[in-house]
């Protein structure tokens, strides 16, 4: 045929319009980031500079692990076009019973071993429930098509009753000196930087292989100083980071444990058959399965890997509060959803970032910490959060409006 | 201004990040008459449409609209209906889950006292209905209608307005011949009293069997208005592509090898409701690198035949289907391409396509197989070969990360087919494919089924154009209320004979293999 301008010419012409392609489509991220950032500075005023202390900057991010862990998780259910109601109550249930063990079940059972053991126990045993618990809510959900708000509603309810019943309506020490050092502790100044040193590298050299990967296939790349500068950038955040930790007392372990899982699941949306199949379904369940699709598959595994990162998060949950109560978790669930929906996920499913979900997640604990930095009394911080909450999706609605 | 001019529109220009829609457009449209657009996929012809419409409101294009010589600047889609314009998109807009006469109504029930007047709302409905002799009823629910009738829907809701201007954009791209006519002679009727009509097909032949005058538009820009009197197909097919077309259907060099699928007397039930049986005995078998052509009105059970060999829709109640010689049993469409059979959906919006993702995640999502283990998508190798598969049907948009919503009617199909394309079946099923593609592109598809068809792929078109099936097909199977009738070879088929068997107006039909 005889197309002239404008017809596909991705591999072999530069293509200058696709670079504006990927701004466009990143819009609503950058938004929100600079929200962020607006927030810090406003709260810094405000504060009188206690709010990006190195102490409380540190805090912060201490602070937002938790439910992000659940967002992280969240984002992909959602996406997948479902919702998840269960995940603090199962985080709850999780502590609750590594407190349990934590406490009782190894001295009794294993009164000679080693704490070293007990503990990686400890937290094999609350990763193990999680995911457990996600395998059977995901063949109900998934095979049995009882849709996901009932079955995770049930399932509210089911662990709340089994948190009394584990805890017996007592609080649970979980404060033994190794189990605290998973959400309370820092990894050492000189690691800490090392670990940064390997970031960095991991950072230039995998750009590099991608570029010469793109380069064998035939595909236009984009200018190189685009892609240091990006690199550069990133690995400056890196260093950045964790240089103002630093200053305080290093990186926190259970923020480490965070950026682990938001790496490996970004990963798992972005390059892997499930991630793409997961969006795939979301934005159009019938094409999806017309091309091929296992969606009961997919979904089964997206409830799994929730349940799994609700393992995660109990075990920080227990860590970091000391002990399991029966209250632990209780209402998590809606800042781990509102975290996803802040940070652009679609209520309809098939769009939304898992980054986006951890600035979202960044957001509402800046809110809450700013608030109690000043003394706002609980009552107002409520009113002023959820306010602030439903304005950000306005405003963002009325962005893309105008898009 | 002159007296009988309706609209005019004066250096319309539209654009859209990366790529301009409308270029300058200029030409006008004389009161009453019946007015062809036509151009290739992505020429604008949409995107002129949305904007009287209201679609894209005032102050988001360029240059002027005047409508009976008054600048028109709409502001909502609302606004428009109020002026008299009406439109019936080329996607279909209905809700599904509600009946045919909420739908002809929706926005404007007739309410007393605040409340709908159910009574009312399905006489005023099926009065339009009959009015305009389209063969729906009111009570029905839309989901259960085929993609004919909602397109009737469609047209019914567009006439309830009172319309003094209706647009009619690619009204027949899902209709069977006898549904075409009755249109045109709706159009006629609608014509006498005083409507003016805009009207947008691919299908050529149609502009000369209703139209008064024809607007090319070719990348954006206007190439002619005239009347079309003056014009004929080739004029028009070298205006629209820029060049001439010698011929319609490219001549294959298919030599049909063995059997390579064979569906032995299949009966078929609706899996929600055992009473409605949708396949009543078919029959037929099918050679690698042969194209067969299944030919029926609307309604015949085609799409249900084919959805059930994807293993996508009917129960088997009765009857075999044979793979390579080996008896299979296919129960979801991943089984289905486990055994090398891919299938075009005739329903792009609804099956074909994920429209809030790139081209380039549409055209992988069937294939990621091919370039990934558990761990990784080799992104790079999918780059490539999704444009590879891009180019050949060359549809066109700013780059393949372009969101497929963004596209035009025609270049979402081509995105369907590529994405089918890649799949490398050793059977593709094929339903509609051209639907709502220019000449130019169907010429590039067909040449593609014949290097498929070469390579010993071995291919099942469903059309509802006969021409077409008569062009491509080396064998035809006609069907007829759900059962195949008779196939028919090249050599022995006519236009006249598929009718006949299609309609069931020839005597005794005679099951063949
Ligand atoms: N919302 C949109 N965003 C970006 N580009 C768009 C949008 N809508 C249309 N376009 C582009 O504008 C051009 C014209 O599209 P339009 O839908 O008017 O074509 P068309 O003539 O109706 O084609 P077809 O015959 O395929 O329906 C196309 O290149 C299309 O990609
Ligand atoms: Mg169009």
């Amino acid at each position: 045929m005889t197309k002239s301008t404008a017809s596909i010419t991705t591999t072999t012409k530069k293509d200058p319009s696709q670079f504006g392609q990927a701004i466009r489509n990143n819009l609503q991220t950058y938004a929100l980031v600079l929200a962020m950032i607006a927030i810090w500075i406003l709260f810094y005023f405000q504060t009188d500079g206690i709010y990006l202390s190195p102490q409380n900057f540190s805090n912060l991010f201490r602070q937002m692990t938790i439910t992000a862990i659940m967002s992280v998780g969240m984002v992909l259910v959602i996406v997948a076009g479902h919702i998840d109601l269960s995940v603090g109550k199962l985080a709850g249930y999780v502590s609750v019973i590594v407190a349990y063990f934590q406490a009782y079940f190894w001295a009794d059972h294993l009164p000679d071993a080693p704490a070293l053991l007990t503990t990686a126990l400890s937290v094999l045993v609350g990763l193990l429930v999680g995911t457990l618990y996600g395998v059977v809510q995901g063949w109900i959900i998934a095979y049995l098509r009882v849709p996901s708000f009932i079955t995770t509603l049930g399932s509210m309810w089911i662990l709340n009753g089994l948190i009394l019943i584990a805890t017996v309506g007592k609080t649970i020490p979980a404060n033994q000196p190794l189990f605290s050092i998973i959400a309370q502790d820092y990894i050492p100044k000189t690691t800490g930087w090392i670990i940064a040193g390997i970031v960095a590298v991991v950072l230039f050299v995998s750009m590099f292989m991608g570029r010469q990967r793109k380069h064998k296939y035939g595909i236009t790349l984009a200018p190189m100083w685009q892609d240091l500068l990006k690199t550069t950038l990133m690995a400056g955040f890196v260093f950045g980071y964790v240089y103002y930790v630093n200053v305080y007392r290093g990186i926190q372990n259970p923020v480490m444990i965070l950026i682990i899982i938001v790496v490996i699941f970004s990963y798992i949306a972005n390059n892997t058959r499930l991630g793409r199949y997961t969006y795939a379904i979301g934005g159009n369940r019938e094409a999806a399965r017309l091309s091929g699709i296992n969606i009961r598959g997919n979904t089964f595994t997206i409830f799994v890997l929730m349940g799994f990162l609700c393992g995660v998060s109990g075990v920080v949950m227990a860590s970091y509060v000391g002990y399991g109560t029966i209250a632990a978790g209780g209402g998590y669930e809606l800042f781990a959803i509102a975290a996803c929906i802040l940070g652009g996920t679609s209520t309809l499913g098939g769009v939304g970032t898992i980054f986006g979900a951890m600035i979202g997640s960044l957001i509402i604990t800046s809110l809450t910490n700013g608030l109690q930095i000043m003394n706002v009394p609980s009552a107002w911080q409520y009113v002023i959060s959820g306010a602030v909450l439903v304005f950000a999706v306005a405003a963002d609605m009325a962005m893309k409006k105008t898009k | 201004m002159e007296k009988d001019v309706i609209l005019e529109f004066n250096n319309v220009t539209k654009k859209f990040p990366g790529i301009t829609a409308l270029d300058n457009i200029t030409f006008s449209i004389r009161r009453g008459e019946i007015h062809g657009i036509c151009g290739e996929n992505g020429a604008g012809k949409s995107t002129l449409m949305k904007i009287l419409a209201g679609v894209y409101p005032w102050g988001t294009y360029d240059g002027q609209i005047l409508h009976n010589g008054q600048d028109l600047k709409l502001r909502s889609i609302h606004q428009a209906v109020g002026e008299g314009i009406a439109i019936v998109y080329q996607e279909l807009t209905l809700v599904p889950s509600i009946t045919v006469g909420e739908n002809i109504y929706l926005g404007k029930e007739p309410v007393k006292a605040g409340i709908i007047n159910w009574d009312k709302l399905y006489a005023d409905s099926q009065d339009v209905l009959e009015k305009y002799h389209l063969d729906v009823k009111a009570r029905s629910l839309v989901r259960h209608l085929g993609v004919g009738k909602m397109q009737m829907t469609e047209i019914a809701k567009a006439l309830s307005e009172n319309a003094k201007v209706l647009i009619l954009d690619e009204p027949t791209s899902a209709l069977s011949e006898a549904e075409t006519d009755q249109l045109m002679e709706i159009l006629r009727g609608l014509k006498k009293h005083g409507v003016t009509c805009i009207y947008i097909s691919h299908k050529l032949e149609e502009f000369f069997k209703i139209t008064d005058s024809i607007t090319v538009l070719r990348d954006g820009k206007m190439i002619i208005t005239e009347p079309t009197k003056g014009l004929s197909v080739e004029a028009l097919v070298k205006h629209m592509v820029g060049r001439e077309m010698k011929e319609r259907f490219p001549k294959g060099n298919r030599k049909p090898g063995e059997v390579i699928l064979e569906v032995e007397d299949l009966h078929a039930q609706n899996p929600l409701d055992s009473n409605d049986e949708i396949i009543r005995g078919v029959s037929f078998n099918l050679r690698r690198g042969e194209i067969l052509g299944i030919a029926g009105l609307m309604g015949s059970g085609r799409t249900e035949l084919v959805m059930t060999l994807f293993g996508e829709y009917g129960k088997i109640t009765q009857g075999k289907i044979k793979m390579e010689g080996r008896e299979i049993k296919i129960k979801s469409s991943n089984q289905a391409m486990l055994y090398g059979i891919s299938m075009v959906p005739e329903d792009r919006k609804l099956h074909g396509l994920v429209a809030i993702q790139s081209i380039l995640r549409n055209i992988s999502l069937a294939n990621l197989g091919r370039f990934s283990s558990w761990f990784r998508i080799n992104d790079s190798a999918e780059l490539k070969e999704s444009t590879y598969y891009a180019k050949s049907i060359s549809i066109k948009a700013p780059n393949l990360h372009a969101m497929a919503e963004s596209l035009s009617g025609g270049n979402q199909q081509k995105v369907v087919i590529a994405k089918w394309l890649m799949s490398q079946p050793k059977v593709l099923i094929m339903d509609d494919p051209t639907r709502g593609i220019d000449v130019g592109t169907k010429y590039e598809i067909y040449k593609i089924m014949n290097d498929l068809a070469e390579k010993g792929i071995a291919i099942i078109m469903i059309s509802s154009d006969l021409q077409e099936v008569l062009g491509m097909s080396d064998r035809i199977m006609v069907m007829c209320e759900n059962q195949s009738v008779r196939t028919l070879n090249r050599s022995e088929a006519t236009q006249e004979k598929i009718m006949a068997l299609a309609t069931g107006t020839e005597s005794q039909p005679v099951l063949e293999r």
